[in-house]
């Protein structure tokens, strides 16, 4: 089976070089997929250091009682635009954006389904964000309601400025976006793999795309739904003195809530899986089940909104920690899955490796406390203070951002084309990995103690201050950690080394092309080799050492 | 202190669960990084990259786990709800108090006797809400604007208070003495300082605050 046979060629393009000229307008009406994906990460990337100071800027007025850094509206501003970026502007695209980039490569496509509507998404996205962030310019600030943005305190009556509604219309634009993005790969995958790439053939990191977006196309429509109703409510406050338009909202909101939470969850997760097969220098164990279980684990999120409602009294206690437990099975399988890779494997130690490990202890301190607070008994107290806090930063930042960041040391050469320096990956790394458990630990005995969530300052009596020094300490070897990143970056295009197409001994076929990749992927010099497994270039390369102990 | 027993216990037996799993998970990744170096590997431990029998028989297992947590969640909400130390769902206790969250102070009303007690949150003025020793008390929660939280930390008890919604919570309160309560639910400006103050007294010195309206405790 010839892959290549009976696909057009596409033009020749020299390694290294971009295929457009590097104009502006070359990229911003770009319809290759690199370099829509790469403007989606990029953003991302940026977004996610302003969203990073307003977090460092909350931690430096925690780190003793009584500091007033910020007045308590702005605090307030803070926290609500530091989780709004980080769940729709950041996690979720850089998510989505992720697929964009690597799953045409990785299964043999020249490009995405449906280029052009795929550019406009990212516009809806970039607008969306500058959308929210502009409301730190009018009069009375940013929104300041929270990131799930509860009514009716984000009613006009109770929120009156014109922050809520810039707020509202930036996550519209922003949802709309994903929702698009999502469904063009998704399409990509279903419809434009090259041939022998069958559906169980993928490489895990494409299923994980599969299954995330399937949850993108189920659940944003819910976050377009909810934010519809805090318009009504910015028109019309007096319908939400009825009951059912608050609590309603509240299911409206969640049903998206949970969802996107793994889908800022799944596709690290794949690119940890992908990370560990690579370094542990085999086959990634237990693809189906690994499959199947990401498969299990996104039908059930849409079924566990109620376990963020336990505490109104106006939900199903025993429904919803049913199916919040249940996702043990699933993640027991992935997490069996990763540590029999790494016990059959032969194992390497580059940046991308310490972060995708790192994970692995990390996430499971956000999986545990998570059922915690999937049994209402417990949730009674967790909910709404600090261990909250703990907790899903532990999923999100301990897990989902070490994942993230794997990605990126991971992939940096095939899309630039340049090595990241390994001993400056590796002072972030130790940086993050120190940093991230000082700054979140802590946060489990607040809560504990009584500290609730979205306070912007506390009392020497009391009783939060140790732990509230130690967790600012953290945030700052975060921000420092941030930084060294920044340099690394720099120095790769400052003083560039270039990179091989395969400078891991990667297993899937994005590793096959050059770095970066010419602009339909693949090329006469670099075509779409044979697919026989989720790990084709490890079948070739095993195949070849065969062949050579054949010829001795 | 119903709510503090059933946290407590079930608080123990999901955090010895966790650190089981946690020291499990953490003592094989160790493992392998300490004995799979490539540096002191030339080929791969084991060639597998699947062994159905063994991952069914452990899915199998994780399902029989997912069953006993699942129980246990189950049988602790439902001692919170209906069981030791509270009165049955159907009976009201004698006390109870209709207490309403507003925007930034709390309200608490005696149903039994006309006795309300509030304050100035926002200036250091918090309301005591004043209850029996040993005897069931609810609290009938509601708010006049926003969504608010009761939150009694040191009692592991929390229900939001909604407008145009009544929440009802029962507990024990056992001990006299003096706690802080809090508001968790975000607010707006002043969620800060949205604190009461639960004190219990014994039987009688309450009957003798409900008489003299709500004074002298």
């Amino acid at each position: 089976m010839t892959a290549t046979a009976d696909r057009p060629v596409p033009l020749e393009v020299e390694p290294g070089r971009h295929a457009q000229p590097g104009s502006i307008v070359g990229w911003l009406a770009s319809t290759d997929h690199k370099r829509i994906g790469l403007l989606t990460l990029g953003t991302a990337l940026v977004l996610m250091l302003v969203a990073g100071g307003l977090a460092l800027t909350i931690r430096g007025q925690l780190a003793q009682p009584q500091l007033h850094v910020l007045t308590t509206d702005r605090y307030d501003q803070f926290f609500t635009i530091h989780g709004s970026l980080m769940i729709y502007m950041v996690m979720t695209p850089f998510a989505i954006g992720m697929g964009l980039y690597l799953v045409p490569l990785q299964i043999g496509a020249p490009n995405v389904a449906a280029p052009r509507t795929t550019m406009f998404s990212y516009w809806l996205y970039v607008t969306g964000a500058v959308v929210m962030l502009s409301g730190f310019f009018t009069g009375s600030g940013a929104a300041d309601h929270g990131w799930y943005a509860y009514p009716p305190l984000a009613t006009s009556r109770y929120t009156p400025g014109q922050g809520v509604e810039l707020w509202i219309v930036g996550v519209a634009l922003a949802g709309l976006g994903m929702l698009i993005m999502a469904g063009t790969v998704l399409w990509t995958v279903l419809l434009k793999r090259a041939p022998g790439m069958t559906m169980l053939r993928l490489p895990v990191f494409s299923w994980s795309i599969v299954a995330s977006n399937l949850m993108v196309i189920g659940a944003f429509p819910a976050l377009l739904a909810a934010v519809g109703i805090l318009a009504v409510g910015r028109v019309r406050p007096d319908l939400f003195t009825h009951n059912e338009w608050n609590i309603g909202y509240q299911d409206v909101f969640w049903f998206f809530g949970h969802p996107v939470v793994y889908v800022m969850f799944f596709p690290y997760v794949g690119a940890i899986a992908e990370v560990l097969a690579t370094f542990a220098g085999r086959k990634f164990f237990g693809y189906k089940f690994f499959v199947i279980s990401q498969l299990l684990f996104a039908a059930l999120s849409m079924s566990v909104w109620g376990h963020h409602m336990f505490t109104t009294g106006q939900s199903s206690n025993y429904y919803f920690s049913l199916t919040s437990i249940a996702l043990v099975i699933p993640a027991g399988i992935e997490y069996f899955d990763m540590l029999a890779t790494l016990v059959g494997g032969r194992l390497r130690f580059p940046t991308a490796m310490c972060f995708a490990l790192a994970f692995i202890p990390q996430f499971l301190i956000g999986g545990l406390t998570g059922i915690m607070s999937g049994t209402p008994a417990l949730d009674y107290q967790i909910q709404d203070s600090y261990f909250l806090v703990g907790h899903w930063h532990y999923t999100l930042a301990a897990g989902s951002l070490f994942g993230l960041f794997a990605g990126v040391y991971f992939w940096f050469p095939k899309a630039t084309g340049r090595m990241l320096r390994e001993g400056l990956g590796k002072v972030h790394f130790w940086l993050w990995f120190i940093g991230t458990n000082l700054t979140f630990l802590p946060m489990f005995w607040l809560g504990f103690h009584g500290m609730p969530r979205r306070i912007p300052t506390y009392l020497p009596s009391d009783g939060f201050t140790t732990e509230n020094l130690i967790s600012s300490i953290g945030a700052a070897l975060l921000g420092l950690g941030a930084m060294v990143f920044i340099l690394n970056v720099a120095e790769s295009l400052g003083r560039p080394r270039f990179a091989d197409p395969d400078p891991w001994e990667g297993h899937t076929l994005e590793w096959a092309t050059s770095s970066p990749p010419p602009t339909f992927n693949f090329s006469a010099r670099y075509p779409v080799p044979p697919v026989h497994s989720y790990a084709p270039l490890l079948d070739l390369r095993k195949e070849r050492e065969q062949a050579q102990l054949g010829v001795r | 202190m119903p709510f503090r027993n059933v946290f407590d216990q079930a608080l123990t037996v999901w955090s010895a669960i966790a650190a089981i799993v946690f020291f499990l998970v953490t003592i094989i990744l160790l493992g392998a990084i300490a004995r799979n170096r490539a540096k002191r590997r030339d080929t791969l431990p084991f060639q597998a990259s699947k062994n159905t029998p063994l991952e069914l028989g452990y899915v199998v297992a994780l399902a029989l786990i997912v069953g006993g947590l699942v129980y246990g969640s189950f049988l602790w909400n439902s001692r919170l709800h209906n069981g030791v130390g509270l009165a049955q769902a159907e009976t009201a206790p004698a006390t109870r108090i209709n207490v309403t969250a507003y925007r930034w102070c709390w309200e608490f009303a005696y149903q039994a006797a006309p006795v309300h007690v509030t304050g100035e949150c926002s200036t250091g003025d918090f309301p005591t809400v004043v209850v029996p020793a040993g005897q069931p008390v609810e609290f009938d929660l509601t708010s006049a604007d926003v969504v608010h939280a009761f939150w009694l930390p040191d009692f592991a008890a929390k229900r939001d208070a909604y407008p145009d919604h009544v929440n009802t919570l029962r507990m024990v309160f056992p001990q006299q003495g003096r706690w802080r309560g809090r508001c968790s639910e975000y607010c707006g400006t002043h969620h800060m300082t949205m604190d009461f103050y639960v004190q219990v007294v014994s039987p009688e010195q309450y009957q003798q605050f409900l008489h003299s309206a709500g004074t002298g405790v």
